[in-house]
């Protein structure tokens, strides 16, 4: 039991870690950025490229990934997301494309075969029964470390109060001096530079490959649609709700069916209140 | 005939489309039907993607689903349980439409990017469930193989092909001009006037969902039966959503010709592609192509081309 | 207009070159970004460089078109009927992967063009020879099967994990993939009345799977001695984590991507202990001098990954010659069945200080195999008894060293280190 809190907290914290930018795009512009993908995807090859290949320290690697996902959201704000006058279909629609593009820009760059990442942290240690690498606790302290300083951000800067106000209504925020425009943009950025956080912990926990992109987006819609659009806190908890679901259906039924109860879970959850657990009602 | 308000130009130009359409085999060679073969299927994903999506603005992510479930079914009856390819086609329609209802139900709730989520969520669940739940009738993860093939033969299966799709595209155009497809259009535009005039949007959508639906079904299984074997890879894949979204919305939504010039350009552009860079750098160039092009005009070549066209006359005036 | 004049005639040249010269085409498909891909590939054009070098295929000279497969099942069919019916191939060889093959089968059987897979090993694919012989009879597969490469593994289990480690009982860690699955299947069968070793629990998890840890914790709670694990898919996230979470407990079984060189570097390092059956020849295998001369060939011609072809390079290149070889008698690839009986006939022998050590051939249509008791029509021929002296053993057992290094730990004959459990394991 003890073994299912140590692991499910965690996996939890990563999927919080995750999640967190793509909630923050989808929550300001109701857009679903399917290229969120490939912010983790770059930030964990960036990290590669610097840290395990060109042998730089780790923090520069960190960094350089953080850097490179926003200005993958900057540019995508300025390149697709502007023009393209915030046409939500749209943007879906091109963000879709971008991510099969940058699909295969990986495979140009770092070839097919899938890579793994050194530990940021090497050593393990048994907690409860199950082992820990210092690793993934180094991982989800740094998720919780990230996560509180966003939190404090939105909550605390004139910056990130904008953030909501544009969030909960555009034309408002507009009228009461905010440039939503550029709110728009440092969002863009901040969560290309989440996405990029998220996808070095992610790589470290499983593998650099061309087609990674996926699952931390499918994960990420997961939460999204179980969440509803809401706050960081219900992004938070509803991490915790899906990640304690699959440490869960692996340790005590089927390992197998793993991914199949967080989909089940995403269609209950519609059912029953479509906005999701912690969502506004949308009109 | 009179509501459908049809002129003589649209016959001619449909007399003209068929015409070509079923003599290209006497003006290209087996290697080039072959491609378009592949394009013929993808028309038929995508005009059966526009009926739902593009007109009623309900975007779905799940449409493979739908595909795969056509497939599954006549792979699953004729291999598994040996019933002819005359059963197994329309029964794998009807199951398709019965999983098209599936997709409806969180539709009636919810819409805008919720319903994409969701539906990509059905797409994610299928794949994962396929090779789990009895693989003794899905094959797990190595699919089914050895379908019955219906033809054999670059032309056969091109003439099956392309004679399936205009069959499609003739279908669905007729019905776009009666009263229901304005009645779709109208869902997609402002679905609470359409409502505020008294017409069932319930029941509009559902009916919308069943056709989609069933050409999808369709079309999955006469695909199926063209491959010859079926994996879940090949069909409930983000890749494959990737190109029947992208030949609908670089062709034109919501026109019938539209979703099949992007399917034929799309399917085209990556073959001639081929012999210049074998590699992935091919799949760049395609992507990149699709993302500029519909950066440009998202309406599509359809509109492309009636900007030009008006200019020309334009100027000619 | 003399400019015209020239490029006239240099139009003329080129295409009077390419219906004087390129009269025997071979198609290759597979990945042209991924390790499997390029080691047939390249398998396949030095063999063609050395061909053409002593006059070709009955004086013809051969070139090599390739179409790729990205390893996704519908491109595979695409590149297949681009490369049947646009290029008019003569032969195709493939390094496709298992479902990518599959998929492109109905093509081979409509178009009956001579295709040799070198990667796939899905007996299935066999069993379609046997049930279908005509419309199969283009095909072949130069690498054992999958039921041949675990039926021997059994043997390991017996001769090693039970005799050696004296481990009696298994917990199964493997995919929920067709591969897993038939694998799993073959393993619990036998591993019990043939190697005496208890399974105590089969545990099937997602491919997707992000954080092993409760699958190790579940497979440590099962009380077995060891964990097999079977793995194609991803197969590097589970076995990192296993030496970066350092699981108290042995583990061997199979791990796809361990077969290559490039694994030590992909990893990080993260690969130390890890042991898996590999199709012959495998990295860490002792070579024969022929297959080093074509190793020296490769590493001379080729600096980018793979830096050591993997089995199905060796494969490709041996196939290739012999495909041509048949051709030669058979008068050319046009009748696929003549090309066929000929290929049948095929049989190329390398020795190692006077003992077989490979062989290039394939079984008998009727040929009953003694220790599974059925036939491999079309496959590659493979020995399941030591001291193996009608062909290799079907596979090997490997394993990855802490220190990076790698070696052949079963069967004896071609072993060049032994098996040991990772340091942090206690025995």
């Amino acid at each position: 039991m003890m073994q299912i809190i140590v692991q499910g907290l965690l996996l939890s914290g990563l999927y919080a870690l995750i999640a967190m930018g793509f909630m923050l795009i989808f929550s300001i512009g109701r857009t679903l950025n399917l290229a969120y993908g490939a912010y983790i995807m770059v930030g964990g090859y960036i990290y590669f490229w610097l840290s395990q290949q060109l042998g730089m320290p780790k923090i520069v690697g960190f960094a350089g990934a953080v850097m490179v996902g926003a200005l993958m959201g900057f540019l995508k704000h300025r390149l697709i997301v502007k023009p393209l006058k915030g046409d939500a279909v749209a943007v879906e629609i091109s963000t879709l494309i971008l991510a099969i593009i940058m699909q295969s820009v990986m495979v140009l760059v770092f070839g097919d075969a899938s890579k793994i990442l050194l530990p940021i942290i090497p050593g393990v240690v048994t907690v409860a029964g199950a082992q820990v690498t210092f690793n993934i606790l180094a991982a989800t302290v740094m998720s919780w470390i990230i996560i509180a300083a966003l939190y404090a951000f939105v909550r605390g800067t004139h910056i990130g109060r904008a953030m909501q106000a544009v969030s909960m209504d555009e034309k408002g925020a507009a009228i009461s001096g905010v440039d939503p425009d550029k709110i728009n943009m440092i969002t863009w950025a901040i969560s290309g530079a989440l996405g990029a956080a998220g996808g070095v912990f992610f790589a470290s926990y499983t593998q650099l490959s061309p087609q990674m992109w996926v699952a931390p987006v499918i994960i990420s819609i997961a939460i999204v649609i179980v969440g509803g659009i809401g706050s960081i806190i219900g992004t938070l908890i509803v991490a915790h709700i899906i990640g304690f679901l699959e440490v869960s259906i692996v340790a005590l039924w089927a390992p197998e069916l793993r991914g199949v109860f967080t989909m089940l879970l995403i269609i209950g959850v519609l059912v029953m209140r479509p906005q999701g657990l912690f969502g506004r009602e949308e009109h | 005939m009179r509501t459908l308000d049809l002129r003589p130009h649209h016959l001619v130009l449909w007399a003209a489309f068929i015409a070509l359409m079923l003599l290209m085999p006497l003006m290209v060679g087996n290697g080039t039907l072959r491609t378009m073969i592949f394009a013929c299927y993808l028309a038929m994903f995508a005009i059966s993607w526009d009926i739902l999506s593009g007109r009623t603005g309900y975007l779905s992510f799940g449409h493979p689903f739908l595909i795969g479930i056509g497939a599954y079914t006549t792979g699953i009856l004729t291999r598994r349980y040996g019933i002819p390819v005359e059963a197994s086609i329309p029964i794998a329609v009807l199951v398709t439409m019965a999983g098209g209802l599936i997709i409806l139900l969180p539709a009636l709730r919810i819409k805008g990017s919720y319903f994409a989520l969701v539906t990509l969520a059905v797409m994610e669940l299928m794949l994962q469930l396929v090779p789990v739940i009895r693989p003794d009738l899905t094959g797990g993860t190595r699919g089914i193989s050895r379908l019955p093939a219906l033809t054999r033969g670059a032309e056969n299966g091109y003439y099956l092909a392309a004679g399936l799709m205009l069959a499609v595209a003739l279908f669905a155009w007729l019905l776009m001009r009666t009263r229901l497809g304005t009645a779709l259009w109208a869902i997609g535009m402002n679905e609470e006037s359409v409502r505020g005039s008294g017409l069932s949007t319930t029941r509009l959508k559902s009916f919308a969902f069943l056709v989609s639906a069933g050409i999808a079904g369709l079309a999955g299984a006469f695909y199926a039966h063209y491959l010859g074997s079926i994996t879940p890879r090949s069909f409930f894949d983000i890749n494959i959503l990737f190109q029947i979204i992208v030949a609908v919305l670089i062709g034109g939504a919501g026109t019938i010709i539209g979703p099949i010039i992007g399917a034929f350009f799309m399917v085209f552009l990556l073959e001639w592609l081929r012999p210049y860079m074998p590699g992935t750098e091919r799949f760049f160039v395609y992507g990149s192509i699709a993302l500029v092009l519909y950066m440009y005009q998202p309406k599509g070549i359809m509109a492309i081309v009636d900007t030009i066209v008006s200019k020309m006359k334009g100027s000619r005036a | 207009m003399k400019n015209r004049s020239t490029l006239i005639l240099g139009l003329t040249a080129s295409l009077l070159a390419s219906t004087a010269l390129a009269d025997v085409k071979v198609g290759f498909i597979g990945s042209l970004s991924s390790d499997t891909g390029l080691s047939t590939l390249r398998g396949a054009e030095i063999a063609i460089e050395e061909l053409n070098a002593a006059g070709g295929m009955n004086g013809e000279k051969i070139v090599l078109v390739s179409a790729d497969t990205g390893e996704d099942v519908t491109e595979g069919v695409k590149a297949y009927e681009y490369l049947a019916e646009t290029e008019e191939v003569d032969f195709i060889i493939s390094g496709s992967i298992d479902d990518v093959s599959l998929g492109w089968l109905p093509r081979m059987q409509e178009f009956q063009i001579p295709t040799l897979d070198t990667w796939t090993s899905y007996i299935g694919i066999i069993d379609m020879v046997v049930e279908d012989p005509e419309t199969m009879a283009p095909y072949f597969m130069n690498i054992a099967s999958d039921e041949a490469l675990a039926t021997l593994y059994i043997n390991f289990g017996a001769d090693v994990l039970k005799k050696e480690m004296g481990w009696d009982s298994v917990v199964i860690l493997a995919e929920d993939t067709a591969f897993g699955e038939a694998i799993t299947g073959l393993v619990t069968e036998a591993l019990g009345p043939v190697a005496g070793i208890e399974t105590k629990e089969v545990i099937t998890y997602d491919v997707g799977t992000v954080d092993f840890a409760p699958l190790f914790s579940k497979a440590q709670a099962s009380g077995a001695d060891f964990i097999y694990q079977v793995s194609s898919v991803n197969s590097q996230v589970i076995s990192s984590q296993y030496v970066k979470l350092q699981v108290p407990m042995a583990m061997t079984g199979v791990n796809v991507s361990a077969l290559g060189l490039e694994y030590w570097e992909d990893t990080g390092g993260a690969g130390g202990g890890i042991s898996t059956l590999s199709p012959v020849p495998s990295v860490g295998f002792e070579l024969d001098p022929e297959s080093q001369k074509f190793v020296d060939t490769y590493q001379a011609k080729y600096t980018s990954r793979p830096v050591m072809p993997h089995f199905n390079g060796f494969n490709a290149y041996w196939g290739l010659k012999q495909a041509m070889a048949a051709a030669e008698a058979a008068g050319g690839f046009s009748d696929a069945a003549k090309w066929a009986k000929e290929m049948e006939k095929q049989d190329i022998t390398l020795e190692k200080d006077g003992k077989l050590w490979l062989r290039y051939a394939f079984w008998g249509n009727d040929e009953v195999e003694e220790v599974t008791g059925r036939t491999y029509p079309h496959n590659a021929r493979f020995d399941l008894t030591a001291p193996y002296e009608d062909a290799q053993p079907s596979m090997v057992v490997i394993q990855w060293k802490e220190d990076g290094q790698v070696g052949v730990v079963y069967p004896p004959e071609y072993a060049t280190t032994t098996f040991e459990v990772p340091s942090w394991v206690k025995k």
